[in-house]
C-alpha cells in the first residue's frame, strides 16, 4: 500500500502508532525534531509503578519501526492543504504529499523557572524531576551530592493546576512520579528524610495507590498536605522550605540538602505551531482540540489529520500507547474508506 | 426665577450639610483656613483656574479645555456684564437676581453712547464663545474619537434632559436678543442675525415665545441640576477650599467623599485611563460609574466596583476636578464587617529584633533591609539587592530573612484599618528596636505605607531604586553602560504613589540606553497584577497586563526593567523579551 502517512513527533505515540501501521501493512514517515527516538520518555530512568527500565520500553517500541523512514533532526516547515491532500515541507528540503498526517507531538515540561519563588535556577540545590531522572541514569548532577543527603522535598504540582502559571490543567503523571522517586532516592539514601509537598494525591491507576502507601509504610515518605509558600537559602547553601500544613493547620518551615519540583506537563508550542499551519483549533486548555473529547479522541476537525498522545492533554505511558493503537486503526479505517 | 432659587437653597443645604458631617477637626481647620489669606488666595486662584478656565483640562487636551473653558467663562462673563450693565443703566434694579439675564427684554437702551456699543460688543463677544463651545459639546456626544476620547460616559436620562436644556439655553438667548437688537440695540451677532431673519425675528409677535423659552430653557437646566452631573459645577466650588484646608475621606459617604462624589462631572476621563478598560465589559467598573452609583445608593453595585479595582490610582492622576477614585473605593471597603479580626498582640517583638541584629547592637548606624512578603516570592531581587549592597561594601542587616511581620498596606487596601494600624505598630517597634538609621525596601507596595503611615523618627525610609541611584551618585558604586535598550515601568505604588520617577530612570540610564514608554510616568499603566483588587479573576488580568506590556514595548526596547515584585512577577508571565527588576540591572552592570 503505498499511501503516504506523515507521523509529526517520534516519541512513544509516534513509535506506536508506526509500529501499528507497519502491521497493517503501510509504510509511515516519522519526523523527529531532535536527534534521537523515544521523546521524554527516553530521558527516563525507570516507569511507575513496576519500576520498568524507560530505556526497555523506548528499546522494543523502536525494534518495531526498524523498517520505518524515520527523519531526525528534522522540523515540519510548513504544510500546505491541497485538494484532497496535504503538502509537508521538511526541513532537510524533503517534501511529502500525504492524505494523512498523524499528530504525535506530545507535550513539553514546564518550565520550573517561572515559578520563581521555589527557587530553580536561583539556589543550587534546587532542581526538577527531569533532572533527578537524568541523575539517575547517568550519575552526572553537580548539585546532588553523595555524602550528606539528610533531607529532600519533593513539591507536587509545580505550574500544574496553577492558574497564574497560566496551567488549569492536572498533569496528571506528577503525583505517581513524586512517589516513585521518592521511593527511589530513599533507597539511594536510607538514612534521608524524605518530604512530599501535596494540594491532593490522585492515585487513579493501576497499582497507583498501593505504590503510594508502600511509600508510607516501607520507605517512611512524609506526605505534608499543603503548598510550598516560598522557598529560600541559607548560609551553608541549604534550601529552607516554608509551607502550610493544611491537615493540622500549622506553618512548616523545613532545611533541605535537595528540593525536586515535580514539573507539570504544558503544551508543546511546537504542536500548536504546527496544527496553526492547516487551522487546527487548540482546546482551551491549550492543548490540541480533539473532534470529540468522549468518543473521538483521536480524531481532529479536519479529514486526514489525527491526533495521539500527550499532544491533546496530560497522559499517562500506557493511556499514550493505547491512544496510539487506536489511531492506527482509524487511520486504517479512515484508507480503506477512502477506496 | 424659580430655578434660581431652588438652586441656591439646594446648594446651600447641601453645602452646609457636608461641613457639619466632617469630622470636628476638619471643620476647625477647614473654617481656619478661610480667615488664612495664604490659602484664601490659593482658593480663589484655584477656583478660577480650575472651574472657569479649566487649566488641568487644557494641559490634557486642548480641544476639551477650550469647551470647558468657553462654556464657564464665556458664561460667567455674561454674567459679570450683565450685572455691570445693570449696574450702569439701572442701579436700582441691580438687586434682583432675575434682571441682568432679561435685562435685553426690560431695557431699551441703545448703542449711541461709547459706553452701550462696548457693552454690546461685549455681551455678543462672550456669547460667540459659549456658543462655540456649545458646538464643539455638540459635535464631541455625537463623535468622541474627534476629541482624542476613545469612550466617553454613557449619561442617564436625568444628565440627558440637563444637557439639552443647557444645549438649547444659548442659541435662544441669541434668538432672544436679536429680536431686541433692533429696537435696544446689539453688536456684530445679534444685529447681524436679526437682519439675516428679519422676516422672523422682526415680527416682535414672535418675541416674547422666545424669551419664554429661553427663560424656560434656563429654569429646566437650574431645576434638574441637582440631579444630574452638572452638580459638579457648585460643588467643586466647595471642594476646592476643603482640599487646600487639609481636609481628606473619613466617611466613606460623608463629608469630604459626599463633596467628591458631587464634585464628579461624569466627563469619562478616567474610563479611558482605567487599565480594566482594554475590556469593555470593565468599563462600568470605573470611577464616574462608581460615582453615579454612589449617588444612587446602589449598594450592591458599589461593593462590586469597590472591590474590583486593582487601586493603580491613574483615575486620581488624570481626574480634572481630582476625584480620589483608589481612596473612595478602600473608603467603601472599610464598611464591610468581617467574622474574624486578626489578633496580632501577642508577637514578640524583642525575639524577632533579636533574630537579625547579631551580636550587640550590631545594627546601630546601618542599613536595615526589609525585603517584603512580595520580595519573598521573587528571590531573584533580594538576592540581587544583597549583591549590590555587599559589592558596595555596605552593612546591612536583614530585617525579614526567616519571616517577619507584614507591612499592613494590603489590610489596609482591604480597607481593614484596625489590623493595620495594629502590624504598623509592632513594625514600628521592631525597627526603632534594632537601631537602624535607614530602612530600605524593594517593595514600592510596603514603601508607600513605609511613608504614609509609619512614624520612625529619624530613620531614613528609601526604596533600593533612590538608594542605587545615591551609591551611583557618590560613587560608591560604577556602572559600567551597555548598548542595551532598556525600557522602564512605573510601577502604580512608586510612582503615582510615591512620586519617584526620576531616581530610577537616572539608575537605567546608567546601565544602557533608556526609552521610554508611550505612556508614562503618571500614565503608566497598571501592569495587571496588583493585589488591590479582591476580586478581579486570573483570565481577566491578562489581557491587561498584555495591554501594559504593549505600551512599554513600542520603542521595542531589549529589555524592560520595573522595580516592584509584582509587576515583575506578572509581567513575566506574558512578556516576550526579559523582564528584570533594576536591582538585577544594576548588579549585572556594576563594576
Amino acid at each position: 500500500m503505498k499511501e503516504n502517512i506523515v507521523i509529526i513527533g517520534g516519541g512513544i505515540a509516534g513509535l506506536e502508532a508506526a509500529g501499528q501501521l507497519i502491521r497493517l501493512g503501510y509504510a509511515p514517515i516519522i519526523v523527529e525534531k531532535s536527534d534521537r527516538l523515544g521523546g521524554h520518555v527516553a530521558h527516563w530512568h525507570k516507569l511507575f509503578p513496576d519500576m520498568t527500565p524507560a530505556s526497555d520500553v523506548v528499546a522494543r517500541l523502536s525494534e518495531k519501526v526498524s523498517d520505518a523512514n524515520v527523519f531526525l533532526n528534522t522540523e515540519i516547515l510548513f504544510i500546505n492543504r491541497l485538494k484532497d491532500s496535504y503538502n509537508v515541507m521538511l526541513s532537510n528540503g524533503i517534501s511529502i504529499i500525504a492524505r494523512i498526517i498523524l499528530f504525535t507531538t506530545g507535550f513539553r515540561l514546564f518550565d520550573a523557572s517561572r515559578k520563581e519563588e521555589y527557587g530553580y535556577g536561583i539556589y543550587n540545590q534546587v532542581i526538577t524531576n527531569k533532572d533527578l531522572e537524568h541523575w539517575f541514569n547517568t550519575g552526572e548532577d553537580d548539585r546532588i551530592g553523595m555524602s550528606d543527603m539528610n533531607a529532600v522535598g519533593f513539591v507536587h504540582c509545580v505550574g500544574s493546576r496553577d492558574e497564574k502559571a497560566g496551567n488549569a490543567q492536572c498533569s496528571k503523571v506528577c503525583c505517581i512520579t513524586a512517589v516513585k522517586q521518592a521511593i527511589e532516592i530513599k533507597q539511594k539514601f536510607p538514612e534521608a528524610m524524605v518530604y512530599c509537598f501535596y494540594m491532593d494525591l490522585r492515585m487513579f491507576g493501576k497499582k497507583f495507590e498501593d505504590f503510594y502507601i508502600s511509600a508510607q509504610r516501607d520507605y517512611g515518605v512524609r506526605f505534608i498536605r499543603g503548598r510550598v509558600s516560598e522557598v529560600s537559602e541559607n548560609i551553608d547553601g541549604k534550601v529552607i522550605v516554608k509551607a502550610e500544613d493544611t491537615l493540622s493547620g500549622k506553618p512548616v518551615k523545613v532545611t533541605l540538602d535537595l528540593l525536586v519540583l515535580m514539573s507539570g506537563m504544558v503544551c508543546n508550542p511546537d504542536s500548536t505551531r504546527i496544527a496553526s499551519m492547516i487551522q487546527l483549533p487548540a482546546d482551551s486548555d491549550g492543548f490540541l482540540k480533539s473532534k470529540d473529547n468522549i468518543t473521538d479522541i483521536t480524531a481532529s476537525s479536519k479529514d486526514g489529520v489525527f491526533y495521539a498522545g500527550a499532544c491533546t492533554g496530560p497522559k499517562t505511558v500506557p493511556e499514550t500507547l493505547a491512544e496510539a493503537r487506536s489511531a492506527a486503526l482509524e487511520i486504517h479505517s479512515y484508507i480503506q474508506g477512502l477506496q | 426665577m424659580f430655578g434660581m432659587i431652588f438652586i441656591l437653597t439646594w446648594c446651600l443645604v447641601g453645602a452646609i450639610r457636608i461641613i457639619a458631617q466632617l469630622p470636628k477637626e476638619d471643620r476647625k481647620r477647614f473654617f481656619l483656613s478661610l480667615v488664612n489669606p495664604k490659602i484664601l488666595l490659593k482658593d480663589i486662584k484655584d477656583i478660577f483656574c480650575d472651574c472657569l478656565l479649566h487649566v488641568k483640562l487644557w494641559k490634557r487636551n486642548k480641544l476639551l479645555g477650550y469647551m470647558h473653558s468657553s462654556i464657564a467663562f464665556g458664561w460667567f462673563m455674561l454674567i459679570v456684564i450683565g450685572h455691570i450693565e445693570v449696574f450702569f443703566y439701572a442701579p436700582h434694579r441691580a438687586k434682583l437676581l432675575y434682571f441682568p439675564i432679561f435685562f435685553r427684554y426690560f431695557m431699551a437702551e441703545d448703542d449711541s453712547t461709547m459706553g452701550g456699543a462696548f457693552f454690546f460688543f461685549l455681551m455678543d463677544f462672550f456669547l460667540l464663545v459659549v456658543l462655540s463651545g456649545i458646538a464643539l459639546a455638540i459635535i464631541k456626544r455625537v463623535h468622541s474619537r474627534f476629541f482624542g476620547l476613545r469612550r466617553t460616559t454613557n449619561p442617564s436620562f436625568m444628565d440627558l434632559i440637563g444637557l439639552y436644556s443647557l444645549w438649547s439655553i444659548f442659541p435662544l438667548r441669541l434668538f432672544a436678543e436679536g429680536f431686541t437688537a433692533d429696537i435696544s440695540g446689539g453688536s456684530f451677532l445679534t444685529k447681524s442675525l436679526n437682519h439675516v431673519f428679519h422676516a422672523f425675528l422682526g415680527n416682535h409677535m414672535n418675541m416674547l415665545p422666545t424669551w419664554w423659552a429661553y427663560s424656560l430653557a434656563l429654569g429646566i437646566f437650574f431645576c434638574v441640576l441637582p440631579f444630574t452631573r452638572y452638580m459638579h459645577i457648585p460643588t467643586e466650588i466647595l471642594l476646592i477650599p476643603l482640599r487646600n484646608a487639609g481636609v481628606r475621606i473619613r466617611h466613606p459617604r460623608k463629608g469630604y467623599a459626599e463633596a467628591e462624589i458631587y464634585s464628579c462631572p461624569s466627563c469619562g476621563v478616567c474610563i479611558d485611563a482605567c487599565p480594566m478598560g482594554v475590556m469593555k465589559t470593565h468599563i462600568k467598573d470605573t470611577t464616574v460609574y462608581l460615582n453615579r452609583q454612589l449617588r444612587r445608593n446602589n449598594e450592591a453595585r458599589i461593593e462590586e466596583i469597590s472591590d474590583k479595582c486593582l487601586l493603580c490610582g491613574k483615575c486620581t492622576a488624570v481626574c480634572p476636578v481630582g476625584v480620589e477614585g483608589d481612596k473612595l473605593r478602600i473608603a467603601q471597603r472599610s464598611m464591610r464587617k468581617y467574622g474574624i479580626t486578626p489578633d496580632y498582640s501577642a508577637i514578640d517583638t524583642d525575639s524577632l529584633v533579636k533574630e537579625f541584629s547579631t551580636g550587640s547592637g550590631a545594627s546601630s548606624g546601618k542599613v536595615l533591609y526589609f525585603a517584603g512578603c512580595m520580595t519573598a516570592l521573587t528571590p531573584q531581587i533580594r538576592k540581587a539587592v544583597e549583591s549590590v549592597l555587599t559589592k558596595a561594601g555596605i552593612s546591612y542587616e536583614m530585617m525579614d530573612k526567616d519571616g517577619g511581620i507584614c507591612c499592613g498596606r494590603p489590610m489596609l487596601m482591604a480597607g481593614r484599618f484596625g489590623p493595620a494600624e495594629e502590624m504598623i505598630a509592632k513594625n514600628t517597634e521592631i525597627i526603632r528596636k534594632s537601631g537602624a538609621s535607614t530602612l530600605l525596601l524593594s517593595c514600592p507596595i510596603c514603601y508607600k505605607i513605609f511613608r504614609e503611615k509609619y512614624d520612625l523618627g529619624d530613620i531614613e525610609i528609601i526604596h533600593h531604586t533612590e538608594y542605587f541611584d545615591r551609591l551611583i551618585r557618590n560613587g560608591a558604586i560604577s556602572m559600567r553602560r551597555s548598548d542595551e535598550k532598556y525600557v522602564y515601568h512605573d510601577p502604580c505604588e512608586l510612582g503615582r504613589g510615591c512620586g519617584i520617577y526620576d531616581e530610577p530612570r537616572a539608575v537605567v540610564s546608567a546601565a544602557g540606553q533608556l526609552v521610554e514608554a508611550e505612556k508614562n510616568h503618571k500614565e503608566s499603566i497598571c501592569c495587571g497584577g496588583s493585589l488591590g483588587s479582591l476580586t478581579l479573576g486570573f483570565e481577566k488580568r491578562q489581557s491587561m497586563t498584555e495591554n501594559s506590556l504593549h505600551n512599554l514595548t513600542v520603542a521595542s526596547p531589549d529589555r524592560i526593567v520595573t522595580a516592584c515584585p509584582l509587576c515583575l512577577n506578572t509581567f513575566r508571565r506574558y512578556a516576550d523579551r526579559p523582564v528584570e527588576d533594576i536591582a538585577e540591572t544594576v548588579d549585572r552592570n556594576m563594576n
